[in-house]
């Protein structure tokens, strides 16, 4: 007994102080599952179910966005900064096109708002694309075969450009955007699963189980995967590289098109600058899953959603970032790739 | 839309002015020989908080423009924005003030609209013994010491005042009275004893939500839930009104402004919980009716200063502010208050003329004049200093949004402290 207790006093005094960290690392985190495992309990099963809806519905916008930087990255290892800001756009030119579309608050709700607003998406989401290839073609084709530092700097120029046009177009107030979708929703179990709710997960996941295929079924997705893997063999097949790349910046585009218009949908608010940290939060997604994996980014993004959703529910909000940076850093330590594993070209 | 092109003819107008002031200097007519006096002004006019910003510039310009000179001096007015990407900015506060400082024309400023904004200005100003006038400012430890206020904003009014001598006047009520107000008509009239209650973790917004916790738990409310959000990154506000539901929060308190989303969870709100909605000074605008949107209905407001169409005296002022600014949202519930901090300073910067033998008088003579204002008549109330820079009998007032369109109406003003 005094001998056990010698040694693991001598085990302690000699451990490296590594170890102790992890131990103190692990004994903080399982305090902190314990601590919201004690209130989702106190709360009761009706509560988690709602926070759990608002937070899945939260997370598939992030995902659509995490989707855009992850395709990218996964191409051509570039951050593009603007990506955020071109979400923000979508809402943005979604918001001019609604009335232009007939989609007005007289018919919020009802089935005359479909078609409409399946106009609106469409011609978003094409605009968006057209958008992003043509910045592209002028911030980043140009610097191709420039040092890594000189695309990530025009990226965040064209960051700021973007924000700059929405100032100028709207102002810097909270814009507000009209309640189109049904107000109502389903009863389960004590929670209400509005409609909304239901859209939005339902939108975000159509989207990206057609991405998902469209990568790996279809002859362009092959020709993205070829070019991620390595450019010049991709080039000696007789692929045009550049037309493979503008594809991939349209698609994500798409995407961040869409998302835009999802989320002025969802939150009935746009301002000029959401893209900041709209786009900061859906890069971490990406790297939370493992940047340059679509299946990853969607994952990271629903995380991120639900991670946010459950701490401003159940714990102090003031905390809710540093726990979303904490737990990517834990994730990182363990699994430097990310969730899923990084797809990223090879050197 | 609308609001921004205003903006830009508010800066072609400033600019305009400015450019007659330069030539009208020299020549001046009439009785405007001995040359020209700047009042300036710092406020958010062109972030998410230029809907209390702009009203409030436009009722310093009008004043000013109304005095047109002062005992032989040309008056002009020159306005510096503190905003950054859309938000107002201490840093942005410091550097105008120092701008001020360098002219050597400008013998004061009203302003600025935020508190931590005046945090950073007042230490500036002070070395320089430049007298500022803010109508909006609420935080109380801006002028009085509180054991708490090295704690909660990192300085004391000591602190502030490196010179020693007190240089930062207000003619708003410290925030030791507006969550208070907030908390007591809960209570008393709305008979909300649960609340549930959000900050945007910033010293206004959080100072006045937790003095609107401790005096509802004075008076035997609950406080239900409480979150601090960081509204830069926040968009979701619908697990904290989901909370408060389930706890069976009466009324919702948020302390935040319109740059910090104040309104956006009140739209978020239906569907999910249909009970008041309650604001400090910061909520009290045409942005938070906007943002609010289909939830508008049944939101009350707080409003550190007196509502100046109660009073009968100042109607040929208001009627000849609305000449002049026609637009609604060229008005606001600190456009008057702004006005009478104005009036307060020309009134003084006249007194520090006869002081100086009818000459330019310097900042120290200023200041002195403003920390001497007696009972000074303005729109909103009689105006005395005590000697932290407070008002002696400042003011509450009370609003709800009501009719149709939905606007902030009066409902009742009480004097506070004194």
């Amino acid at each position: 007994m005094v001998g056990s207790l010698k040694q693991a006093r001598v085990a302690f005094v000699e451990a490296p102080i590594g170890r102790l960290v992890n131990l103190l690392v692990i004994l903080a985190v399982l305090y902190v599952i314990f601590i919201l495992a004690t209130k989702i309990l106190a709360q009761g099963p009706s509560y988690f179910l709602q926070i759990l809806t608002y937070g899945v519905a939260n997370g598939a916008i992030y995902a659509l966005v995490a989707l855009g930087y992850t395709m990218v990255y996964g191409i051509i290892e570039l951050i593009n900064f603007a990506h955020g800001d071109l979400f923000t756009l979508g809402g943005f030119i979604s918001l001019f096109l609604l009335p232009i579309f007939g989609a007005d608050a007289s018919k919020a709700g009802t089935a005359g708002i479909i078609l409409p607003l399946i106009a609106v998406f469409l011609v978003t989401m094409l605009i968006c694309g057209a958008i992003n290839v043509s910045i592209e073609r002028v911030a980043y084709r140009p610097l191709r075969r420039a040092p890594r530092l000189a695309p990530l700097i025009t990226a965040v120029g064209m960051s700021f450009v973007l924000e700059g046009l929405m100032f100028l177009w709207k102002g810097p107030f909270n814009l507000p955007y009209p309640n189109l979708l049904p107000t109502t929703g389903i009863a389960i179990g004590g929670a209400t699963i509005g409609l909304k709710d239901i859209f939005v997960i339902a939108l975000a996941a159509i989207l990206m189980v057609v991405l998902a295929l469209f990568v790996s079924r279809s002859t362009l997705g092959k020709a993205m995967r070829a070019t991620a893997q390595d450019q010049d063999a991709t080039e000696l097949m007789g692929i045009d590289i550049n037309r493979t790349i503008a594809a991939t910046f349209f698609i994500g585009a798409v995407l961040a098109g869409a998302g835009g218009t999802i989320f002025g949908l969802y939150y009935n608010t746009l301002v000029f600058d959401l893209g900041f940290s709209a786009g900061l939060f859906a890069f971490t997604a990406a790297v939370f899953g493992g940047i340059g994996n679509i299946q990853g980014a969607a994952l990271g993004g629903l995380l991120i959603g639900l991670i946010t959703a459950m701490w401003d529910g159940y714990m102090e909000s003031t905390w809710t970032q540093v726990i979303i940076f904490a737990i990517l850093i834990l994730v990182l330590v363990f699994r430097p790739t990310g969730l899923l594993g990084m797809r990223v070209p090879e050197k | 839309m609308q609001r921004r092109w205003y903006t830009a003819g508010a800066i072609i107008a400033g600019l305009a002015m400015v450019a007659t002031a330069c030539t009208g200097g020299t020549g001046g007519g009439g009785g405007t020989t001995k040359g020209e006096i700047i009042v300036a002004s710092d406020q958010p006019t062109s972030g998410g908080d230029a809907s209390d910003g702009i009203p409030a510039q436009n009722g310093i310009q009008f004043a000013v423009e109304q005095a047109g000179s002062i005992k032989g001096f040309k008056l002009t007015f020159k306005g510096w924005d503190d905003t950054v990407n859309g938000n107002h900015d201490p840093q942005k506060g410091a550097q105008n003030i120092q701008e001020m400082i360098a002219d050597a024309k400008i013998l004061g400023m009203v302003g600025p609209n935020n508190s931590n904004v005046a945090r950073a200005m007042i230490p500036i100003a002070n070395r320089a013994s430049f007298v500022m006038i803010s109508a909006a400012n609420t935080n109380e430890c801006l002028t009085q010491t509180f054991p708490y206020c090295e704690a909660d904003t990192g300085t004391t009014p000591a602190k502030l005042r490196p010179n020693g001598v007190n240089n930062y006047f207000r003619i708003a009520a410290a925030d030791t009275f507006q969550g208070p107000a907030a908390a007591d008509y809960a209570v008393d009239t709305l008979k909300a004893t649960k609340v549930a209650v959000w900050s945007d973790n910033e010293t206004f917004g959080k100072g006045v939500a937790d003095k609107f916790s401790t005096e509802l738990q004075k008076k035997g409310g609950t406080v239900v839930v409480r979150q601090d959000f960081d509204t830069k990154t926040t968009n979701d506000w619908k697990p904290f009104l989901t909370d408060a539901k389930n706890k069976g929060a009466q009324a919702i308190y948020a302390g935040a402004t319109s740059g910090t989303k104040i309104c956006i969870p009140r739209a978020q709100m239906k569907g999910i919980l249909d009970v008041p909605y309650m604001v400090p000074d910061g909520g009290v605008n045409a942005q938070c009716i906007k943002d609010a949107a289909e939830s508008a209905a049944n939101m009350y407001g707080t409003v550190a200063a007196a509502d100046a169409n109660q009073n009968p005296d100042a109607k040929a002022t208001i009627d000849a502010f609305k000449a002049r600014f026609t637009k609604k949202e060229d008005v606001g519930s600190y456009t008057f208050p702004a006005y009478d901090c104005a009036k307060i300073l020309i009134d003084a910067i006249g007194r520090a003329i006869d002081a100086n033998g009818g000459n330019l008088p310097s900042r120290e003579q200023v200041r002195k004049a403003v920390s001497e204002t007696k009972n000074f008549k303005g729109t909103t109330g009689t105006y005395t200093f005590d000697p932290n820079g407070d008002p002696t009998s400042p003011t509450m007032a009370i609003f709800q949004t009501k009719g149709s369109p939905l606007d902030w109406v009066f409902v009742k003003q009480f004097g506070v402290g004194g």
